[in-house]
């Protein structure tokens, strides 16, 4: 008995060991069916081809349409799903890129691309230009949030266990440097790349790489000109951050040339695809692909395809208009409804109450933001707006004349009373923590897509999101040529956006101009934070301060006019009141200029130095 | 006989699943108490959202990342740390003082005191707030220290708890050009505040933003009622 269970535990051992350690066959031995070595893929041109595609799906940073919160934190939009938002404070690491992952996955793609003999030598360098127009792109993302970044070429590093990593510590280069290095490298891929427009601009041809180093130069510009004007100017000692002063005119110079380049010489111009609507117009400029004629680079999205679409439309949607249970998540502030002139007056307020601080009475909803900047209605969903062919209502209640004063009565959404006149509109605006109804009093245009089944969960939204058009390089132009001095051009360049958004020409300019005019134009275009930075102009409008109209965000709510008897029931008048969801003013800090580096980069690399206030 | 043999298949994995005990230590026990000082007197700062931040380095060591200390609104702070060698450091730019990153060298054992002697752009003096019917009377002097600082705005802040700062407050007024070297007397109107007619307790206290810099300097907090 006792022989028998050292005989079997001998047994039992044996085959473990025999398992472990011997392979009698080479059953095992099989070349991967899913990697693909580099020998294989750059013998492959469709390989090639879908190793970039994988680059291209790679680079969405910052404020974007997948994903609809970061439009809240500034001041174009506020969150309505569900209760407040509590920020009061930029994060340290706000839209902080450090990819060097796909810096490096773009230098092995270079390196394999040009030891290929599957492509013809231009299809070659095509390629290149995109994959380098692409590191470019990656280096100004990371630029623009923290300065100057090391700058590794074309280096593929390899590791290998016990080497000496001393050679793999590149320091930081200067912000200068790093806004030279991507104009240089715009420069460089621009005689590689297509001059024509590509489908649904989704890849990147020549004037995209132009408008990159347009951009590159007006922020370097703007950066060396105003940061030093500051009263203690940010940076670093070793020039990581800061831009010195006497490179403002050069950068400048660069940006205009280059932007004047396209705008003569590109295929593309600014939309006029509907001449007789104006609204329609802009609209279809930034949120219709068919036969736009402005943008040049957009991240397109399409159906079918996993991941491959956007659920912008559906949860932003009006209630009224929703094909599936999301709603309403996100809407424009009146913050921003009230920076688009009107078509005669440059303030652009709400007119809510005369003189004597009596309402207005409107006949209809919308007539309240009649003879509005064109972009305005190409932008937002105003109360009254159309949106597919039916009105989008928001109605936050009524206001019942009662005895010499106005009483305010609201209901649950979509309730009527008892004359069967509605109290509050489904699509809201009400002040709650309710999920699916709208707390702005207004709703997104731009980016809202009209297509069927567009707002539904199984299919969702087939929007692009343009990263570079037309109407850039004419901003761009006319803020260089008026920090150069030539008043005279920076007008005409200036002056050919307003005619397009039908309002009226300006005589004269100052940046102020040119700041407003791009938070208008490029609203949800993730471009506004990035100015305020630049012009160092952010921790002066979020400055932190309750009750101050720039940093705390406001709502508008419509309501309805109960008054038998008088000539104004049955009228509108609107209440602006601050914004409920958030409750707090925009809080932009001077540490907030520049993101906080990682420590643990640091460790890794003790040649990176850390940024000011860290 | 077996049960011998069956412990030597027991006795490495007893081995391997127990273990603990070198590399564990117990938890730091020494504190360090501060203050941030100008002149001896500790400096009012913004005591929430982790403002105003000091760092301890410790050398010796592979990481280099730095430890946060908190500075509360009255300039104190405090670490709980093992013992040891440590170098305290103001943070880049962070605080209403002339920056400035020289190294205290604090050397804790068991509880250390160490104050943090930094240049404040002003000083507030003669601070005096409190209420008067449905109104608070402010009076204070904001006296120069460094010579090219300049005011950006001076505030008179109220809150209903203890914290008092420029983002934590009910009430705020802000005085644009305020002049250095006088007494500035000042009335703000608390009627029109729910908090104040509630009868909540309030704590006040005044401010003085230096240009430029990304911190104001603070009066201690002033309890009203």
């Amino acid at each position: 008995m006792k022989k028998s269970i050292i005989t079997t535990v001998k047994t039992v051992l044996l085959a473990c060991l025999m398992t472990a350690f011997n392979s009698c066959s080479d059953f095992l031995d099989r070349e991967p069916d899913r990697i693909f070595d580099d020998e294989q893929v750059f013998a492959d041109p469709a390989l090639i081809q879908s190793v970039l595609a994988n680059f291209y799906g790679r680079v969405m940073w910052g404020q974007h349409i997948n994903d609809s919160y970061q439009y809240t934190i500034l001041d174009e939009a506020g969150k309505s799903d569900g209760g407040p938002d509590n920020i009061q404070d930029y994060s340290n690491t706000l839209w902080r890129v450090y990819d060097y992952e796909l810096i490096r996955n773009i230098n092995q793609f270079l390196e394999g691309l040009r030891a290929s003999s599957a492509l013809e030598e231009g299809d070659k360098l095509a390629y290149e230009g995109e994959a380098r127009f692409l590191r470019a792109w990656v280096y100004f993302n990371m630029c623009r949030g923290m300065g100057g970044m090391p700058i590794v070429g074309d280096e593929v590093f390899d590791y290998e266990v016990g080497m000496d990593v001393t050679a793999l510590q590149y320091p930081r280069s200067t912000e200068a440097g790093l806004y030279d290095y991507i104009i240089s490298e715009c420069d460089a891929i621009a005689e590689f790349l297509s001059d024509q427009p590509t489908i649904n601009a989704a890849r990147a041809n020549r004037w995209a790489a132009l408008m990159l180093k347009a951009r590159a130069a007006i922020y370097a510009g703007s950066l060396a000109n105003y940061n030093n004007k500051m009263p203690s100017p940010i940076r670093t000692a070793g020039g990581e951050v800061g831009i010195p002063a006497e490179l403002t005119e050069g950068y400048y110079q660069t940006a205009l040339t280059t932007a004047e380049d396209i705008i003569n010489n590109s295929p593309y111009q600014l939309n006029m695809t509907q001449p007789g609507n104006l609204e329609r117009n802009f609209y279809e400029a930034l949120s219709v692909k068919v036969s736009n004629s402005e943008v040049i680079w957009a991240r397109d999205h399409i159906y079918p395809g996993a991941g491959q679409q956007t659920g912008f439309t559906r949860v932003n949607i009006p209630g009224s208009h929703a094909e599936d249970i999301d709603r309403a998540y996100a809407g424009p502030i009146l913050n921003l409804v009230e920076a688009f002139e009107y078509t005669d007056d440059r303030d652009g307020t709400i007119h809510i109450r005369d003189v004597n601080g009596d309402y207005i009475f409107y006949d209809n909803l919308e007539d309240a933001f009649a003879n509005k900047d064109a972009r305005l209605g190409g932008s937002v969903i105003v109360p009254g707006a159309l949106f597919k062919g039916e009105p989008v209502i928001l109605q936050a209640g009524q206001k019942i004349w009662n005895n010499g004063s106005w009483q305010t009565r609201t209901s649950q959404p979509g309730d009527e009373d008892d004359e069967g006149r509605l109290i509050t509109s489904t699509n809201g605006p009400n002040n709650s923590n309710e999920q699916f109804i709208n707390k702005t009093g207004f709703f997104f245009r731009k980016f809202l897509d009209e297509a069927q089944g567009a707002s539904t969960r199984g299919r969702n939204s087939e929007m692009w999101f343009p990263r570079l058009r037309f109407a850039e390089a004419l901003m761009i132009a006319s803020e260089a040529a008026l920090e150069l001095g030539q008043q005279s051009v920076a007008l005409d360049y200036l002056n050919q956006i307003r005619e397009r958004a039908g309002i009226q020409p300006l005589e004269s300019m100052t940046l102020d101009d040119i700041i407003r005019e791009r938070r208008v134009e490029f609203a949800f275009e993730d471009h506004r934070y990035w100015d305020l930075k630049r012009w160092r102009r952010a921790h002066i409008v979020w400055n932190g301060v309750q009750n101050n109209p720039t940093a705390t965000q406001y709502a508008l709510f419509p309501y309805l006019v109960v008054a038998p008897g008088t000539p104004n029931d049955g009228k509108y008048v609107f209440d602006r009141r601050p914004f409920s969801n958030s409750p707090f003013p925009r809080f932009f800090q001077l540490r907030n200029y520049y993101n906080f580096i990682d420590l643990a980069w640091q460790n890794a690399n003790p040649r990176i130095v850390l940024n000011p206030f860290q | 006989m077996i049960m011998k043999k069956i412990w030597i298949v027991l006795l490495p994995l007893a081995l391997m699943a127990g273990g603990c005990g070198f590399d564990n230590y117990d938890e730091p026990q020494s504190k360090l108490f501060g203050r941030v000082t100008y002149n001896g007197e500790a400096l009012g700062v913004r005591g929430t959202g982790e403002a105003v931040q000091l760092q301890l380095y410790q050398d010796g060591y592979e990481l280099r990342n730095p430890i946060p200390v908190y500075v509360a609104q009255d300039g104190t702070f405090e670490a709980t740390l093992f013992d040891g060698e440590y170098k305290l450091v103001t943070r880049d730019n962070n605080g209403p003082w002339v920056n400035d990153r020289d190294t205290t060298v604090v050397d804790l054992r068991g509880t250390t005191n160490v104050d943090i002697e930094v240049t404040p752009y002003f000083t507030l003096s003669d601070v005096s707030l409190a209420l008067n019917g449905n109104a608070l009377s402010a009076s204070f002097q904001i006296d120069q220290v460094v010579e090219d600082g300049a005011v950006d705005y001076a505030m008179i802040l109220v809150s209903k708890t203890a914290f008092v700062d420029d983002v934590v407050y009910i009430v705020r007024e802000d005085l644009s050009d305020p002049e250095a070297g006088t007494t500035i007397t000042q009335s703000v109107d608390l009627s029109g505040n729910g908090d104040f007619n509630a009868g909540a307790p309030l704590f006040a206290r005044v401010g003085v933003r230096p240009v430029g810099k990304d911190q104001a300097i603070y009066s201690q907090v002033v309890k009203l009622r």
